[in-house]
């Protein structure tokens, strides 16, 4: 069928962006003229640390053996151990993953429901001062750097108010039996909300905007002035026909987003300190914690490379002009 | 007889660009939304440039009260514009050096990833065959790049310098451009006017360039323009992060450090708001110019 | 019985140069389970007639003045709501497009059933029963209920449209050609499964086309179109056997095919511009029978020799003009 060869398609060609992407951040961890990987005899480190990057990273022996290590490791999720953690990466890199993923995932979802609403009513009010209104604000929230509008909520909704917690994951000194519970508790819910918030005000913009060109389009279409022959209700000619016509690329836009988001937070996690990937990837590079460094973005880029796949893919399955092509 | 009547209609479809980017220009300005955009621009600009007369004082410098103490924390309106930063130096003076620094990296990023988008976009649609395949694979991989990450581990291994922002962007952000590019070029090369000047016997290099690329061009302003924006943006965030230039002020770096002095527990709204201002106005600019340009070039939303 | 009467029906575009009458005053009756064709050439005004009856327009437009008196009933004077409820059920509708018309990404058979379930009221299950039924009906097969609509040909489609306009057994059918976007043969197919139906079912249909061809082939009466008036309607027969208005001479000569041979002569230049007409014959300007009076005022649609309407000043003459309109010379502007 040509679905399934599309779909092979596709993923051989997401494992060579990954294969690649993995190759660029290889040569330029040991090619960059600042990378002690490169120069190693570096004063700064101890010498019990550059016994551990020779050993782990092979540097004694020549680039092209390094890079094979480097892949058989990677292909067995061997990352390494962090300097500083004392761990192997893979479990650090991955606690953190988790806080990513909420915050991701609750920012997002907030974004695009609003966004969503939003988009198909400045569509219906097309021309009418809510729109007018309207379109200036989501520019602005789409145009401030996500960390200042972190910032501002921070300051007053955290200090000014002192509402919410001002930062981190968990309050100090909490205990959890699990991961598990650790995110699905009220605590981290508390800290979880003012950085989704700031990250969905930031966020909404997109999908709203998205939403609401595709929806003017759509209610040009022919099949929508049928449905109003048809006698069908405005809620069905809305919500049945255009909003489910106009919905299809703001859901690639949601999965793509997705992945721009783990990488994209890193800011917001800064400033809100949220134990998250991008957080963790800003404080191992600034602290030459080079193990922990290449893990997280590693990490980073295969939920972004996953996630262009699964948005191409989602399109398609969700478009049966692509799911269904050809004829019978 | 042939080759004349063809010449003629390469000629006229030429001028009638010219006509056309004329009227662009013109519907442009008088989109209130684009007029706006481009006057928000003209007075960054115009800070940008003369940010020595306009600056009151130096924005490196400690300054001293006198009685000899650091003039620190100076609130707003009083001898100092926008008052001081915790260790004494004048807010209001790093704002308009900022915006020079966010000018400079803005329209650079802008310059080279829409010449590299362009000229990439251009290749890839007009050769076609197995040069657009690569193209299009090396585009795969660089949209596969986590592009803030990126930008800060560059900025990490390089000398810390806001260049590193230009650097990361034109590596990472081209393709997006030279998609769109790709695909208008496609289409374009199919138009009698291209089939005219190719039996005319021009050679394929200003095919390109005389005949194809002028007709792109709006759609690269679309970019750029939006462009600038996102450098501003990235800009702030890599020197937010603290990978920026330690010498230079941006509005990023006061930011930084407005975060790192507490700024926002004790409440100094008038160190952290203004940069933060300054940088919508300016990317706002960016969507408003595209935006005018985009109601031209796609006006079927219009009514 | 007249299921649908037009009278005096006056359509109004709001545009940039100013106020379009897109319809001037058409008047027609549609008779029960009778086929009347509106024929006249492109921009004339026939989709701003359709939409009008049905009732949907875009925002730009509206009606200025008439009635539409339906089964009694002026249309014009209905709420909104009133309209909405008497929409398929009563007057349904048959696009030129099929393609555009039905919603990409829904199956065909979950389209007709929409309107089974939400517009008359019927369960899903009964739905999907009688919309196999409607697919036997036009001749698809009815596994092809499962397909979407990209999937099907514009033959399949166009019968698609037929299917679904019959749902809910409507009193009145307006088809906005039909099958236009089709090849002749194909055409021909359809036209005769949907002729077939109109029969069993006795419905009543407006046929709308600019193809006089098939106006003869499927209609019973016709109605003739220009710049948004109705020049002369009538039996189909005598229309075109007897035409009394030298546009429908015009354009039944511009059709070779019809009547067997001769060569296509188009009438050349173009209709009034419909923002600032003439207070006089529209025609006048492409006729070649003009005459000083016609420039100075507008014919009204009157009863001819042969039963039917025309609006010309010369009608008296038409068995004369008739004559002059089948040399291709009298069309040829020197
Ligand atoms: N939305 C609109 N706004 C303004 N004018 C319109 C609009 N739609 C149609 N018109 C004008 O109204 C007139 C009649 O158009 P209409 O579409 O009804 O013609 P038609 O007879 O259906 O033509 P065709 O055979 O090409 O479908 C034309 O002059 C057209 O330019
Ligand atoms: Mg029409």
């Amino acid at each position: 069928m040509q679905g399934s060869s599309r779909l092979v398609g596709r993923l051989v060609l997401t494992l060579f962006v990954l294969w690649t992407v993995a190759t660029i951040l290889f040569l330029i961890f040991r090619l960059a003229p600042g990378s002690p990987l490169a120069a190693f005899v570096t004063p700064t480190f101890t010498a019990e640390q550059q016994e551990s990057l020779t050993r782990q990273f092979g540097l004694d022996r020549s680039l092209f053996q390094q890079y094979l290590l480097y892949m058989s490791n990677l292909l067995q999720g061997n990352l390494g151990e962090s300097f500083f953690y004392k761990r192997p990466v893979a479990e650090v890199v991955m606690t953190a993953f988790g806080n990513t993923i909420a915050l991701t995932l609750g920012s997002l979802l907030v974004a695009y429901a609003f966004g969503v609403v939003m988009g198909a009513v400045f569509a219906w009010k097309r021309g009418t001062w809510i729109e007018g209104a309207g379109i200036p604000v989501v520019l602005v929230t789409r145009a401030a750097p996500e960390f200042w509008l972190g910032m501002v909520v921070l300051a007053i909704f955290a200090f000014s108010l002192g509402w919410f917690p001002g930062g981190g994951a968990n309050s100090a000194g909490l205990t959890f039996s699990s991961e598990w519970a650790r995110i699905f508790s009220l605590d981290f819910l508390r800290h979880l909300i003012l950085p989704a918030f700031a990250l969905a005000l930031y966020l909404q913009g997109l999908p709203l905007l998205l939403m609401r060109t595709n929806m003017l389009e759509v209610m040009q279409e022919d099949f929508v002035t049928m449905a109003r022959m048809k006698g069908l209700s405005n809620w069905a000619i809305v919500m049945r026909h255009a909003a489910r016509n106009a919905l299809l690329p703001v859901a690639t836009a949601f999965a793509l987003g997705i992945g721009q988001s783990v990488g994209g937070n890193v800011v917001v996690e800064t400033v809100f300190s949220w134990p998250g990937l991008g957080r963790m990837l800003v404080e191992a590079v600034a602290s030459s914690d080079y193990p922990l460094a290449q893990g997280a973005f590693l990490l980073i880029t295969t939920v972004l490379v996953t996630m262009n796949f699964v948005a191409d893919m989602l399109y398609s399955l969700l478009d049966p002009r692509i799911a269904h092509a050809g004829h019978r | 007889m042939r080759a004349i009547a063809e010449t003629r209609a390469v000629r006229g479809t030429r001028r009638s660009f010219l006509v056309g980017l004329g009227r662009a220009f013109d519907l442009v300005r008088r989109d209130p939304f684009a007029t706006a955009g481009i006057l928000i621009y003209a007075v960054f600009l115009f800070v940008a440039i003369f940010a020595d007369q306009l600056a009151t004082h130096d924005p490196h410098q400690i300054l001293y009260r006198a009685n000899r103490r650091v003039a620190s924390n100076l609130p707003p309106f009083g001898d100092h514009i926008l008052g001081t930063t915790n260790l004494g130096r004048d807010i209001y003076s790093q704002l308009i050096y900022g915006a020079r620094s966010a000018l400079l990296v803005g329209i650079s990023a802008a310059f080279a990833v829409v010449l590299i988008g362009t000229l990439v976009g251009l290749v890839a649609g007009f050769f076609r065959g197995w040069v657009d395949m690569v193209i299009m694979r090396v585009a795969d991989v660089a949209l596969g790049i986590p592009f803030l990450p990126f930008v800060i581990v560059l900025s990490s291994f390089l000398e810390p310098s806001m260049w590193n922002v230009v650097i990361g962007m034109a590596l990472v952000v081209w393709p997006s451009t030279s998609r769109v590019i790709r695909s208008q070029v496609l289409s374009l090369r199919e138009r009698t006017f291209v089939e005219a000047a190719r039996v005319t016997g021009c050679s394929q290099a200003r095919i390109l360039f005389v005949h194809i690329a002028p007709n792109v061009l709006p759609l690269s302003f679309v970019y750029g323009s939006i462009a600038i924006g996102w450098a501003i943006l990235t800009e702030a965030s890599v020197s937010f992060l603290g990978f920026g230039p330690g010498n230079t002020v941006s509005w990023g770096s006061m930011l930084q450090n407005a975060y790192v002095s507490q700024a926002l527990s004790r409440g100094w709204y008038h160190w952290f708001v203004p940069p933060g201002i300054c940088i919508i106005l300016v990317v706002v600019a960016g969507f408003f110019v595209s935006r005018g340009f985009e109601e031209v070039l796609f006006p079927k939303l219009r009514d | 019985m007249t299921v649908l009467s037009v009278q005096d029906l006056q359509v109004h575009y709001r545009t940039s140069r100013g106020v379009a009458q897109a319809v001037r005053g058409a008047t027609f009756d549609v008779p029960e389970g009778q086929v009347v064709g509106v024929v006249g050439e492109s921009g004339c005004g026939k989709t701003t007639l359709a939409r009008a009856i049905m009732g949907v327009m875009p925002k730009t437009a509206h009606t200025a003045g008439g009635k539409l008196v339906f089964q009694g009933t002026d249309l014009l004077s209905l709420s909104p709501r009133e309209l909405a409820s008497k929409r398929w059920r009563e007057i349904a509708f048959i696009p030129q497009s099929a393609m555009n018309s039905l919603d990409p990404v829904y199956r065909v058979g979950t389209q007709i059933a929409e309107v089974l379930v939400d517009r008359g009221g019927m369960d899903r299950k009964s739905a999907m029963r009688r919309a196999a039924e409607l697919f036997d009906m036009v001749g698809l097969d009815v596994v092809r209920l499962r397909d979407f609509p990209h999937q099907y040909s514009g033959g399949m489609r166009q019968r698609a449209a037929i299917a679904l306009a019959l749902a809910l057994e409507p009193k009145l059918v307006i088809a906005d050609e039909p099958v236009t976007a089709l090849d002749v043969i194909i055409q021909r197919q359809v036209l005769d499964t949907f002729k077939d139906l109109q029969k069993r079912l006795g419905l009543s249909v407006i046929l709308i086309t600019h193809d006089i061809s098939v106006v003869a082939y499927a209609s019973d009466r016709v109605v003739v179109m220009y710049a948004g008036e109705v020049i002369e309607s009538g039996t189909t027969r005598e229309v075109l056997q007897r035409p009394f208005h030298p546009y429908t001479m015009g354009l039944y000569k511009a059709f070779p095919e019809l009547h067997g041979g001769g060569t296509l002569v188009p009438i050349e230049g173009t209709p009034p511009d419909l923002i600032d007409p003439p207070p006089a014959c529209s025609f006048a300007e492409r006729c070649p029978f003009v005459e000083a009076a016609c420039r100075e005022m507008k014919p009204a649609l009157a009863p001819v020799a042969s039963g039917s309407l025309a609006a010309c000043r010369r009608s008296p003459e038409a068995d004369r003009l008739r004559v002059l309109a089948g040399e291709a010379s009298t069309w040829l502007r020197s």
